[in-house]
């Protein structure tokens, strides 16, 4: 395990009790108020998201209502925020709101289930090559190293020529982008980890190869994948909003963002509300999902230093300083995994 | 139809195949005069025009883009033309055939055209004249080598069919080309030794100014086919490149008031004034400003927009003014006109061969519950309400040869009825709805257009499901490939129409249209076959009077409607913006742009 760090200020005069590393990583995110204000807006959103056809329900417009009278300017434009329309209305009369929420239920799905069929393949994957090395490794690794090369919208337009667009095709897509990396960082790791004494001993006593890696070693892999997991679903988030924005995603009229952004381009200069909205909603669970997932990484490696830590200041302040365990094998794998989650 | 702005409309041929009798010419033969309060002309600087993509051609005998035909207008002429309006209400007077190379219009009176209507005798004008080293006039032969370009296989002309179906031996000689270059290599060379060695039967020059037509079958439509764009005479240069490759296009030869000066693909064309034009050999041209110059690159209608509004450019190119400016330019912008429309576009043509829902589209029960359903008002806001669109109730629109105001499906306000339309999807046996699959462009409003019209259709049960089409895909590799239409991969779609010329056109709509055709490159993209329509389209175009010929229009009109063939959704007019400084502007309404041979700027600097 990496997580060795023991913070002086964790440590009380109280009781001195024993605590997992998980209990350790709570300990130190629920100090880290940027990153709790981004979960609940995380969660929040995904109220919303969740409770979208409820709020619908009680509004009375439905996501694809069109309201021709009331939500239509004569000439075709759109109305501005108002009681009945809280966002304003888009180019067929239809609540901007309600479709913002319809949009964030796309968006949401998308990046969460793109991102975890990532992460299953790339888990699997980056094992297999880590553990068996060799030809296997060899090529799987080439593998990684052409799916992370490949020009990804001409991919995209590529798939959906031949499948047509769709919401599978769209987050298989995303997937397909996004399990590389993952491998990656889980295929250093397990080189590392398996050269470990208990994995050795696991062996010496006859284990077999599924037992050591999936329960030996996957859950020494748990806390990269974590964080670089919650990093990518912003990023998967963008992904679908680029696609639907170009046409190639979500079929309208399904809202996703990339829809309504798409759709909004041609009005941003006579209704700020049509564009502004699903791109500040937009932006702010990005944000969100970047800031959590910051958040946790701190928390579960506490190494890496953030660039606007609020935790490193007061440790600067108090002038503490920690002796860090630092293992080389584990440094090399968390550069390499910040620097793929940059690219991501 | 030529194809128009890219964002806004199509591209489709006009395959024709039959011709028809004589009918009275309407040509006048004026010079458009300059509008009024535009002041004495100025001469000098250089016309700007923005806009996202590149010409289709340059080569006047295949170029089929509209904003194409708008700066060849500069560089290549037809023995007939058209005037360019200065007023929305004298649209119509843009429809008119009227002399360019062609010393007049040919009557029966002034002997132009023989008794049976079968022969076509056209003077050429003296002085005209190819910029060449030194220039040389333009002569008939210049002409006859045009034609014989027409069917080339390399850059034909985009509708071969109005010349196959009226030109004596055309059919014959375009047969005799495609099956020549079957497998030779079709260099240079072997292209020019090919034309220069077949006749076609029906197009000679009888003297160096004089060409002589003769017609399979009278055909009242002659002098708008003879004033296309694929018409355009051709310089005995042209003979030493492929037709329209990288080399003709640096090599394009003018007898027009400009000449091409440099052209870079995807980038930019620059026309500046040819030496060799003069104006006492041109009715229709001027050579005010000194040079035009269209920049590529620009995909956004808005910021087209805000570059003229800001004076940095004069014209949008090949984009449409954008629709949420509308309402603000039309308050008071001098410099924006709507100019009337004379099309169908949008309209929901039905794949009738689809298999999809138990071939609910083959049924008429169906198709007329859809006629119902749809709120043609709601569409219209799409393309900025009810100045900029109106509902369209017919087959053929207003300013096409049949035209007559009825209403065979009338809904209250045109906002649709979907009880109506419950009512007949029961009695077609469908009384809990259906699915079907509506395939759009992903592009433009064309999205918002499926979503409008899919959303009356859920009102009255019938749920489509979308199928984005590329914007470039959408007419010739998917509506007009009647194979997808067979395999049911489509039963409802929204395609717009423009027809190649106004007035007397049943050649270039209703034919294309409706006319039984299920072949690739059809324009009857859902193969509606009807033997009563073929049979009238047939006698319409044989009849010589063309009073009776509209009434005989007309009744295709009403039979395509009865079997709901299609949904007239608007008549489109178009928007239209200049800048502050461009003065004289006419308008051509058959290229839906202005005129740049006539218009002149105001101060003249740049």
């Amino acid at each position: 395990m990496t997580l060795t760090e023991i913070r002086p200020d964790a440590v009380t005069d109280r009781t001195i009790s024993g605590r997992s590393p998980w209990q350790l990583a709570w300990a130190r995110i629920r100090t880290d108020k940027v990153a709790l204000v981004s979960g609940l807006v995380v969660v929040l959103l995904c109220a919303l998201a969740l409770a979208a056809p409820l709020i619908a329900a009680w509004n009375g417009h439905g996501p694809d209502d069109q309201f021709r009278d009331t939500g239509i300017t004569a000439q075709g434009l759109p109305v501005a925020p108002n009681g009945t329309f809280w966002f304003g209305t888009d180019r067929l009369g239809r609540d901007l709101f309600i479709r913002v929420l319809y949009g964030a239920r796309v968006s949401l799905l998308v990046g969460v289930v793109a991102t975890g069929l990532a992460a299953l393949v790339g888990v699997i994957v980056g094992l297999l090559a880590g553990y068996y090395g060799g030809v296997i490794d060899t090529v799987l690794s080439r593998l990684m190293d052409v799916v992370l090369s490949f020009p990804y919208l001409i991919f995209a337009i590529a798939v959906v020529s031949i499948a047509g667009p769709s919401l599978t095709a769209t987050i298989g897509v995303i997937a397909f982008y996004s399990w590389a990396a993952i491998a990656r960082v889980v295929r250093g790791q397990t080189l590392s980890l398996k050269e470990r004494e208990y994995v050795e001993a696991a062996r010496s006593i006859g284990c077999g190869d599924l037992r050591i890696m999936f329960v030996d070693i996957l859950p020494n892999l748990l806390a990269p994948v974590i964080v670089l997991t919650t990093l990518l679903v912003p990023a998967a988030i963008v992904f679908e909003s680029t696609l639907s924005y170009l046409g190639l995603g979500i079929v309208p009229p399904t809202p996703s963002w990339g829809n309504l952004l798409s759709e909004a381009q041609g009005f941003y200069r006579v209704a700020y509300w049509y564009l502004g909205f699903p791109a500040a909603t937009l932006l702010i669970t990005t944000l969100a999902f970047n800031l959590v997932g910051d958040g946790i990484r701190d928390a579960i490696d506490p190494r890496m230093e953030r660039l606007f830590s609020l935790r490193r200041r007061r440790r600067r302040r108090s002038g503490g300083h920690h002796s860090r365990a630092r293992h080389s094998e584990a440094r090399r794998s968390e550069a390499r995994h910040s620097e793929r989650s940059k690219e991501a | 139809m030529a194809s128009l702005r890219h964002l806004s409309i199509t591209v489709a041929v006009a395959a024709s195949l039959l011709a028809g009798a004589c009918a009275t010419q309407t040509g006048t033969n004026t010079s458009p005069s300059p509008s009024q309060n535009a002041g004495a002309p100025v001469s000098g600087g250089t016309l700007r025009l923005v806009g996202g993509g590149d010409v289709d051609h340059l080569d006047p005998t295949s170029a089929y883009y509209t904003v194409t035909s708008g700066i060849m207008r500069g560089y290549a002429r037809q023995l007939f033309g058209l005037n360019g309006v200065s007023k929305e209400a004298d649209t119509t007077k843009g429809f008119a055939v009227v002399p360019d190379v062609a010393t007049e219009v040919p009557t029966a009176a002034n002997g132009g055209i023989s008794a049976d209507g079968l022969t076509y005798t056209v003077k050429l004008r003296d002085g005209v004249q190819w910029d060449t080293q030194p220039p040389r006039q333009v002569t008939a032969g210049d002409f006859v080598r045009g034609f014989k370009r027409i069917c080339n296989p390399v850059a034909g002309a985009g509708a071969p069919g109005y010349y196959t179906s009226t030109i004596k031996g055309m059919a014959a000689y375009c047969a005799d080309y495609a099956k020549a270059f079957e497998k030779a290599k079709p260099t240079a060379a072997a292209l020019a030794a090919f034309q220069n060695s077949h006749e076609i039967a029906g197009v000679k020059a009888q003297d160096d100014r004089t060409i002589v037509f003769t017609l399979v079958q009278p055909a009242g439509d002659f002098l708008n086919i003879l004033s296309l764009n694929f018409s355009s005479a051709a310089p005995a240069e042209y003979d030493q490149y492929v037709p329209d490759d990288a080399t003709f296009r640096q090599h394009v030869i003018s007898d027009g008031p400009y000449r091409i000066t440099q052209y870079v693909a995807t980038k930019s064309i620059r026309l500046e004034k040819n030496p060799a034009w003069n104006q006492a050999a041109d009715p229709i041209r001027h050579q005010y400003v000194n040079a035009v110059d269209v920049k590529m690159g620009v995909t956004e209608p808005d910021a087209v927009q805000q570059q003229i509004e800001a004076g940095s450019a004069d014209l949008a190119w090949d984009l449409p003014v954008p629709t949420a400016q509308i309402p603000r330019l039309k308050s008071g912008d001098p410099d924006f006109k709507i100019f009337p429309g004379a099309v169908t576009n949008p309209y929901i043509v039905f794949n009738l061969q689809s298999k999809n829902a138990g071939g609910a589209m083959g049924k008429l029960k169906v198709r007329q519950a859809i006629e119902y359903a749809v709120n043609k008002v709601a569409i219209a806001k799409i393309y900025g309400g009810a100045d900029v669109a109106t509902a369209l109730h017919t087959a053929i629109p207003p300013g096409n040869i049949g035209y007559q105001e009825y209403n065979p499906y009338p809904t209250s306000g045109d906002q649709g009825d979907p009880a109506k339309c419950r009512q007949l999807l029961a009695e077609a046996g469908y009384p809990d709805g259906l699915t079907l699959v509506g395939a759009f462009r992903n592009a433009g409003n064309h999205p918002a257009n499926f979503q409008s019209y899919s959303a009356d259709l859920q009102k009255c049960g019938i749920t489509v499901k979308g199928l984005p089409v590329r914007q470039g895909d959408y007419y010739g590799a998917f509506l007009q490939n009647p194979s997808i239409a067979k395999a049911s991969k489509w039963d409802i779609s929204a395609p717009g129409w423009v027809p190649d010329w106004y007035g007397n056109n049943g050649r270039a709509v209703s034919q294309p249209l409706f006319q039984t055709n299920c072949n690739p490159g059809t324009s009857n993209y859902g193969c509606y076959s009807n033997p009563k329509v073929d049979d009238l389209i047939k006698q319409a175009l044989a009849e010589p009077d063309q009073a009776k010929a509209a009434a005989l229009w007309h009744r295709v009109d009403q039979t395509v409607m009865g079997d709901a063939v299609i949904v007239p959704l608007n008549n489109q007019n178009t928007p239209i913006y200049k800048s502050k400084r461009v003065q004289n502007a006419l308008y051509l309404p058959a290229f839906q742009l202005y005129d740049i041979t006539n218009l002149w700027l105001n101060p003249n600097s740049p």
